[in-house]
């Protein structure tokens, strides 16, 4: 009887503590939350996709690119003129567009935007030596003068670190970072600024279409558990899943087909791969390298790890850049790679050893090398013997381009939205000796890959554009696909979701939310 | 008593003596394990798709391109004129991020502690007086159980029950994100109280009260059982029994002469966990977003921020070495038994 009474008095308090601390909805404003905090605002300085996220909001592009990856005018009014020899691109700005500050968006401010991210920018090596001027001819024109063709340039005016400001609030800024503020042209201006919760409010002078909410507010948690904890508790509105662990995404998968959430999900360009090191022992041999991608099952990584929410492929190009989707990459088939292995006197006795690195504070790598060296004890036990190594990913950074690792799981999302930005930072090579890069992208890639071929592959895929372009640059992966100096694995897709009671969140072709869309619809 | 109070002085510093020796040795650990870990703060803000030019420019803004020796002489002196240098990733000023986030853990470690002692000390009292009982045994098991838990287990056990099953909490950090919070010292109580802001209070204290709960409730074990062991102690020595005989009440013998002298070790306890706490309770710091000083620690380690992680171990070194420095002082002036 008493056990009954201590029941009955703690079940009355827990529901009495339910219904009056339980966090109630005060305000309109929309809680969006996500993994990190927001060290800068400052768009020359911003590397990190919540970020990105937020400067997009703030900020306006000259051009976006929409879901289908098509390039769209935004602060521009038209689409870039380029002229013959494709050493001048002419942007018409768009007029009675004011800054936060209220000053009016002007060739200056464009000018101003793309000076100050050549010179501070921490990821300014995107424009290389791509422009050589910029001209201001009138109030709202704007010419480049580019140093070479560039068929990529189209994609870095979507870029957000191009995100123009206003020269008048950055004055004192021009050569140093401003991290707690922001002055663009964007639907939302920012009211308050700390590197754990950000709050930002329509901007009542926007050009355009106006936000579809009253406000959000960006929070910010450390750990992936408290994301979807608070998502669960309707402590949050939207989670963005930058970096949700994987069975946290499947299980929120779940229970959007249930019509628990509702899940938006960005276009797929996140691509993970291993690279394997071409200029040394025992991946220097191509058909080792043939048989370790023949012995990659990625359809079973992609169930064992992502729960099939991660993609398999065989491209270094996401499906979205790629129209007519090709897979060069080897296919897999154990069988196949025994019998190359055994034509390299591998097996009967001699087994290849191969060290596989993995970043050991990103859980989807060490689970993908499990799965991996599983299989091969499986399959190929008497052939391959795979050999973990975990190392956290500053220090496989730092060291790829030293040649420490045989082969090494990575992973990359492209600087704009266009095939070279896949097929450049892979395979490029300043330096080639005896198909061996001395000095390149693919130096720090990991994989010591490189081909003369395409190199002049490259260089001619800048002098044209369309679907020519597109061709040499496919074929550039044809061709690296034959070498293997990479294994491609999965690629994918930022996730959103959101509570019932908002609407589904949206992605553009950058893989960024619309927050301006976010609604409240039961209120 | 002025002979005493002198001795006391000397002692004192000659304590205080030792600190900057101290320090020079942490500072300098420091320095030499940061430079020799792998990985490099250019790789961290960069990423791994920058050419070597752009790392290269970079590399020398940040200075890293001098000698190790020149480094550590800039270092040294930096740190003799109480300048820790701009954070490498972020440029702000070390000691402004230092400023920023030591409140949180302070605010955190304080009301931990209290927590610690409301919870612990009952306990402890309570198994005391049941001694051998039933009671008593499983007040044992609690205050080992509660001291073994790892605390980003029960820290994660907390949050998923109270805050997603019960939803009675918040998931994490210290103040509503859809309010403004007040803003004068950094300690969000605090601050509630002095503007007489009521809501801000209720709000503060309501994301403080579970990760405070819990961190006092895992550390409650050790102040039970200390408090248990040491009272049982002094109520058998002599002058206990010799009150007793006097025919002074047990409620007097508990509170005036027993229980006194069974709190100097646990003063030293207190001392060395509040000197811990003052570093930031890191696990806890992480499960629950809170933004204190481990955070900044655990996030400027992972992007190589040399300055930064400096400047926080400096600092909290000297925190810790402060507080042991006053617990030393503070155990000397009160223990007739101790000689200086």
């Amino acid at each position: 009887m008493k056990k009954k009474v201590l029941l009955s008095i703690f079940i009355i308090l827990i529901s009495f503590l339910q219904n009056s601390c339980s966090s109630k909805r005060i305000s309109k404003k929309i809680i969006v939350a996500s993994s990190g905090k927001i060290e800068s605002l400052d768009p020359a300085r911003a590397n990190t996709l919540k970020a990105i996220q937020l400067i997009s909001s703030l900020g306006d592009t000259l051009y976006e690119l929409n879901s289908n990856g098509e390039l769209k005018p935004k602060l521009a009014s038209e689409m870039p003129i380029i002229s013959k020899n494709r050493l001048q691109i002419i942007i018409n700005l768009r007029k009675n567009v004011f800054f936060h500050d209220g000053t009016s968006l002007n060739s200056n401010a464009i000018k101003f935007t793309f000076d100050r991210f050549k010179k501070i920018g921490t990821m300014n090596y995107i424009l290389g030596n791509k422009i050589k001027s910029i001209e201001t001819p009138s109030e709202h024109s704007v010419i480049i003068n580019l140093n070479k063709p560039s068929s990529s340039l189209n994609g870095l005016l979507t870029s957000v670190n191009l995100t123009p400001i206003s020269p008048t609030f950055y004055k004192e800024y021009s050569d140093k970072f401003l991290n707690e503020k922001f002055v663009g042209t964007g639907k939302y201006a920012l009211t308050s600024f700390s590197n754990e919760v950000q709050l930002i409010e329509p901007n009542l002078n926007y050009w355009g279409e106006k936000p579809l909410n009253n406000g959000i507010n960006f929070v910010g948690y450390s750990n992936s558990s408290s994301l979807f904890g608070a998502l669960k508790s309707k402590q949050i509105d939207v989670l963005l899943s930058n970096s949700i662990d994987d069975s946290q995404r499947n299980s929120l998968n779940n229970l959007s087909k249930i019509k628990k959430f509702k899940e938006g999900n960005s276009p797929f360009t996140e691509l993970s791969f291993i690279s394997l090191r071409t200029n040394f022992y025992p991946l220097n041999n191509r058909n080792v390298r043939l048989a370790l991608a023949k012995s990659l099952n990625r359809k079973l990584i992609s169930e064992k790890v992502s729960y099939g929410q991660r993609i398999p492929t065989r491209s270094l190009i996401p499906p979205i850049l790629k129209k007519d989707y090709q897979a060069y990459w080897p296919k897999y088939d154990y069988s196949e790679a025994r019998k190359l292995l055994q034509n390299e006197n591998y097996c009967n006795g001699n087994i290849l050893r191969i060290p596989l690195t993995y970043r050991s504070n990103v859980p989807a790598d060490k689970l993908i090398a499990l799965t991996w060296q599983e299989e091969i004890k499986n399959y190929l036990k008497d052939c391959i013997t795979i050999e973990l190594n975990g190392v956290e990913s500053t220090t496989v950074y730092k060291n790829l381009s030293l040649g420490l690792y045989t082969a090494v799981i990575l992973d990359w999302t492209g600087a704009y939205s266009d095939p070279e930005a896949y097929l450049t930072p892979l395979l490029s090579c300043d330096e080639i000796v005896e198909g061996t890069c001395k000095k390149g992208e693919s130096v720090y890639s990991g994989s010591f890959w490189g081909s003369n071929k395409v190199e002049s592959l490259f260089l001619e895929s800048e002098n044209i554009s369309g679907n020519k372009r597109l061709d040499k640059l496919f074929e550039i992966e044809e061709i690296a696909a034959n070498s293997i100096p990479y294994i491609p694995i999965w690629i994918s897709s930022q996730k959103a979701w959101s509570q019932n009671n908002i609407s589904k969140p949206i992605f553009n072709g950058a893989g960024i939310i619309q927050l301006s869309d976010l609604e409240l619809i039961n209120e | 008593m002025s002979r005493n109070l002198y001795k006391l002085f000397n002692y004192s510093l000659l304590k205080i003596s030792l600190i900057p020796l101290m320090l020079w040795i942490i500072s300098s650990l420091v320095f030499i394990l940061l430079r020799v870990a792998p990985g490099d703060p250019v790789d961290a803000i960069l990423g791994s798709g920058a050419n070597e030019v752009s790392r290269e420019i970079l590399r020398s803004k940040l200075g890293l391109n001098e000698s190790l020796t020149n480094q550590y002489f800039s270092y040294i002196n930096d740190i003799l004129h109480l300048n820790f240098g701009l954070s490498l990733s972020t440029q702000e000023p070390v000691l402004n991020i230092i400023l920023k986030s030591l409140p949180a853990s302070l605010e955190l470690g304080f009301f931990s502690i209290l927590s610690a002692m409301l919870i612990g000390f009952p306990m402890g009292l309570l198994g005391l007086r049941n001694r051998g009982g039933k009671t008593d045994y499983i007040l044992r098991i609690f205050g080992i159980g509660t001291y073994a838990i790892p605390p980003f287990w029960g820290a994660m056990l907390a949050q998923l029950l109270f805050s997603v099953f019960f939803n009675i909490s918040p998931i994490g950090g210290r103040f509503p994100v859809f309010e403004q919070q007040p803003q004068i010292t950094g300690f969000l109580v605090l601050d509630s109280i002095l503007t007489n802001n009521i809501s801000a209070l209720k709000d503060s204290l309501y994301h403080l009260a579970l990760p405070s709960v819990t961190l006092g409730f895992l550390l409650s074990g050790i102040f039970s059982r200390s408090l248990r062991v040491n009272l049982e102690k002094s109520l058998k020595s002599d002058y206990v029994n010799a009150a007793v005989c006097r025919g002074i009440s047990r409620k007097k013998v508990y509170l005036n002469h027993a229980l006194p002298n069974s709190l100097l070790p646990i003063i030293t306890i207190s001392g060395l966990t509040i000197a811990s706490l003052a570093g930031g309770a890191l696990l806890f710091e992480v499960t629950f977003s809170w933004p204190g000083i481990a955070l900044r620690l655990h996030e400027a380690i992972s992007q190589r921020d040399y300055t930064l992680v400096q400047g926080i171990v400096i600092f909290t070194s000297l925190l810790i070495v402060t507080l042991n420095l006053f617990v030393d002082i503070l155990i000397a002036y009160l223990d007739p038994r101790i000689e200086y």
